[in-house]
């Protein structure tokens, strides 16, 4: 009871969301981040429950056939508790740690340093096609493609676009592969590790709670003490 | 000793052979030139050489690749690969694509032959100091200048120590500054005692740098000799092939009549220092 | 669709990137109908950030940029195509069709050309490369030196009164850079303008009757090719890693003045004799 409805999800924010954020020192951008993506989401929640919750009673407001009811919102609010906790997490890995880090971890423990490899490279690609990109929009624009024109202009300026980023990534894996077997890339075997990060005791034990947390929450949920 | 005896190849799925019979040898220490028209062939050898054909760029090899003698058709890639490096034009092309920084890059090929972490570092060094780039260890690949990306992609070949290096166009893609950083380079890895074998259409570059030059035509060894005769030879005029800009005018100047000893004069006048 | 020249003009032309990078500083140029110009400095000079003013992928962040003594600010980029023209680099980055003659086609289509004078101009565009066999052809079945050629006529068929190039000569083989000055040449004789970005002084030399040398955002030399790589500019060419072509080198050494193309080396030299 005491830690379902609303007052449960804001503990769960505070104490696992917002104090390592704070130590962190991402809270802004903690806030703003997950307010963007999650705001879709939220909205329509609201919007649906507060005017649709069935068994709603108490009328907080009338617009036309639609009634606003106080138990919707409640109901509402508990959602919405959720989701800012669960947006708030996912923000706060994402804001806190870095892809590299992970990657390199996840291979000391023994993933594939292919599978290591794809993540890795996937994240660099995607800057250089950016840019790409880019130059291939101005090459097309210098040859007359009206990129500032109507729906179906935009839509005939697709493939002059689309192709030369997709054709040009193709010519080059052939480069790319090569090179890579020029520095040992097809050697089957771990491969040498440079670092990684630490793992410290404390940083273990706090995983570990948290993990168990999950099983035991539930159980206590079902159990009837939650 | 690198050598392609009675070389020939095809590739998967092509009806005729790239490269026909090809004898060629580069001693320790040798800087040999490869000259020749577009499509004659200069970029399979650099690939046989190095054995990327076969192995990763598929076909049917016939005649023999000896490194010191030992024929090496049964050495997978990574057990040639210190051996001999190969080195390409696309300098972009060449980075793995999973450095954050220039060190990494050049570990990068240490870190997959599982080399021991303190070696890897050790030899990383080397590479670094041998090609001067220690002052860019910190700097993102991605965003460095082609000359520079190309000696960054050479170090990281280096770091594994071939004896042999192969060169398809290193400076094909570069500009002028990126152009004389690697030549640079590879001057540097000549007095040092790695043998290369340089494909380039930029004969201006073979010419100071190489002992040897071979002219490659449709598949087969046309000319061979010291690359001073060779790079002033006549017939390359006919292969699409530019000479050297001092062979250039001086038969500029003698089909005018005059005295082309006068080219030698422009040798070292001008250009930065 | 071809039709008489255009004059282009910059005034004061200013740059800043959004990250807060200068790239051009006070720039004033006045090109006249059927100019050769070429540009040349190192990368980072602001060569590519002044040409792409020219047919407003850019726009000012200081000063104007002219067409026949209007200001292009309130133009598209589409309709400032039908006027300039710019090949880019990098052939792949335009090349998205599966035929070298549908390719070619994509400029003069979008510029409102059909039928027999579409075709037409495919086909003359082809035949100034030398690609005119190779309409069928996928343009990645061709290698790199005719795929850029390849984008070259796909401007050329757009029949623009000026043509810019950037870099038309990098990655290409002897007889590339062959092709590509005779149709400076060509373009220049039918009244056309054509500025390029070169960083091969000997094309420049060859290819061009003036050209202006970058630095840093600004114009350090602007005049003949005579002019700019006379022996008194040396040391500025050589702070922006520019080497003059060997004749002029030659020339001075010879004390027979500047002598910056091959027959002006060997006029000099045989009005000497």
């Amino acid at each position: 009871m005491i830690i379902g409805g609303v007052v449960g999800p804001v503990i769960l924010t505070i104490l696992v969301v917002f104090l390592p954020a704070a130590g962190a020192r991402v809270v802004r951008r903690l806030v703003m981040t997950s307010l963007t993506f999650s705001l879709p989401l939220a909205l329509s929640a609201l919007i649906v429950n507060v005017f649709f919750f069935p068994g709603g009673t108490t009328v907080l407001l009338t617009i036309g056939p639609i009634r606003a009811t106080a138990e919707g919102l409640a109901f509402a609010v508990e959602i919405l508790a959720r989701v800012a906790a669960i947006s708030g997490a996912i923000t706060l890995f994402y804001l806190t740690t870095r892809p590299g880090d992970v990657v390199v971890d996840l291979e000391r423990r023994g993933v594939s340093s292919r599978v290591a490899f794809v993540v890795n490279a996937t994240v660099q690609t995607v800057p250089a096609m950016v840019t790409r990109g880019q130059t291939i929009v101005d090459a097309q624009r210098s040859r007359g493609l009206d990129t500032q024109g109507g729906v179906w202009q935009r839509i005939r300026g697709i493939v002059p676009i689309v192709g030369p980023v997709i054709l040009g990534s193709i010519a080059e894996v052939e480069e790319r592969t090569m090179a890579l077997e020029a520095r040992g890339f097809t050697r089957p075997g771990r491969r040498t590790l440079l670092w990684w990060p630490a793992d410290r005791p404390a940083e273990q034990v706090v995983r570990w709670l948290l993990v168990l947390a999950v099983p035991g929450a539930i159980a206590a949920r079902a159990a009837g003490l939650l | 000793m690198l050598a392609l005896a009675g070389l020939s190849y095809r590739y998967a799925g092509a009806p005729r052979p790239s490269l026909i019979d090809i004898d060629l040898q580069i001693g320790d220490g040798e800087v040999v030139g490869l000259v020749g028209p577009n499509e004659a062939g200069k970029s399979t050898v650099c690939l046989v050489a190095s054995g990327l054909a076969p192995r990763a760029i598929r076909g049917t090899l016939s005649g023999t690749l000896t490194i010191d003698g030992e024929d090496v058709v049964d050495w997978p890639m990574h057990q040639l690969i210190g051996r001999v490096g190969i080195a390409f034009q696309n300098p972009r092309t060449q980075l793995s694509g999973v450095a954050a920084t220039v060190y990494e890059e050049v570990c990068f090929g240490l870190m997959n032959l599982g080399v021991p972490r303190d070696e890897v570092v050790a030899r990383a060094g080397e590479a670094l100091e041998l090609l001067r780039i220690g002052d860019l260890v910190e700097r993102d690949p991605n965003l460095l200048s082609g000359g520079q990306m190309q000696l960054v992609a050479l170090a990281g070949l280096l770091a594994l120590r071939p004896a042999h290096l192969v060169l398809d166009e290193p400076t094909a893609q570069l500009d002028p500054e990126g152009t004389r950083l690697v030549a640079g380079a590879l001057r540097d890895l000549a007095a040092a005692g790695t043998a290369l074998l340089i494909a380039e259409h930029k004969a201006d570059m073979l010419d100071g740098l190489c002992d040897r030059v071979v002219v490659l035509d449709a598949g087969r060894i046309t000319i061979e000799g010291p690359a001073g005769a060779v790079l002033a030879d006549p017939r390359l005029a006919d292969l699409g092939v530019e000479p050297p800009s001092r062979v250039r005018l001086a038969r500029a100047l003698e089909a005018r009549g005059l005295d082309p000893t006068v080219v030698a004069l422009g040798a070292g006048a001008g250009g930065p220092a | 669709m071809t039709e008489r020249g255009v004059e282009l003009a910059v005034e004061g032309l200013g740059h800043v990137y959004p990250d807060g990078t200068r790239a051009l500083d006070d720039v004033s140029l006045v090109i006249p109908p059927g100019a050769r110009l070429a540009i040349v400095g190192q990368n980072g000079s602001g060569k590519t950030t002044l040409v792409r003013h020219l047919n407003g992928l850019l726009r000012p962040t200081e000063g104007r940029v002219l067409i026949d003594g209007r200001d292009i600010a309130g133009e598209r980029v589409a309709a400032l195509a039908r006027r300039v023209g710019l090949v880019f680099q990098d052939p792949d980055r335009q090349i998205f069709s599966g035929r070298v003659r549908t390719e070619v086609a994509f400029g003069p289509r979008n510029l409102g050309l059909r039928d027999a004078s579409l075709d037409e101009a495919v086909a003359t565009a082809l035949e100034a490369v030398g690609l005119a066999g190779e309409a069928d052809t996928n343009p990645y079945d061709l290698g790199f030196s005719r795929r850029k050629l390849l984008a070259l006529a796909s401007v050329l068929a757009m029949g623009t009164p000026a043509v810019v190039l950037d870099e038309p000569t990098t990655g290409q083989d002897a007889m590339g850079v062959a092709r590509v000055q005779a149709i400076v040449a060509q373009l220049a004789a039918a009244g056309r303008t054509v500025i390029a970005i070169s960083h091969d002084m000997r094309f420049v030399a060859e290819a061009f009757e003036r050209v202006v040398v970058m630095r840093a955002g600004r114009v350090v030399l602007d005049g003949s090719p005579t002019e700019v790589f006379a022996e008194p500019n040396w040391p500025a060419l050589a702070s922006t890693y520019l080497e003059p072509p060997l004749a002029a080198r030659v020339g001075a050494a010879a004390g027979l003045g500047s002598t910056p193309s091959e027959s002006s080396l060997v006029d000099a030299l045989a009005a000497r004799a």
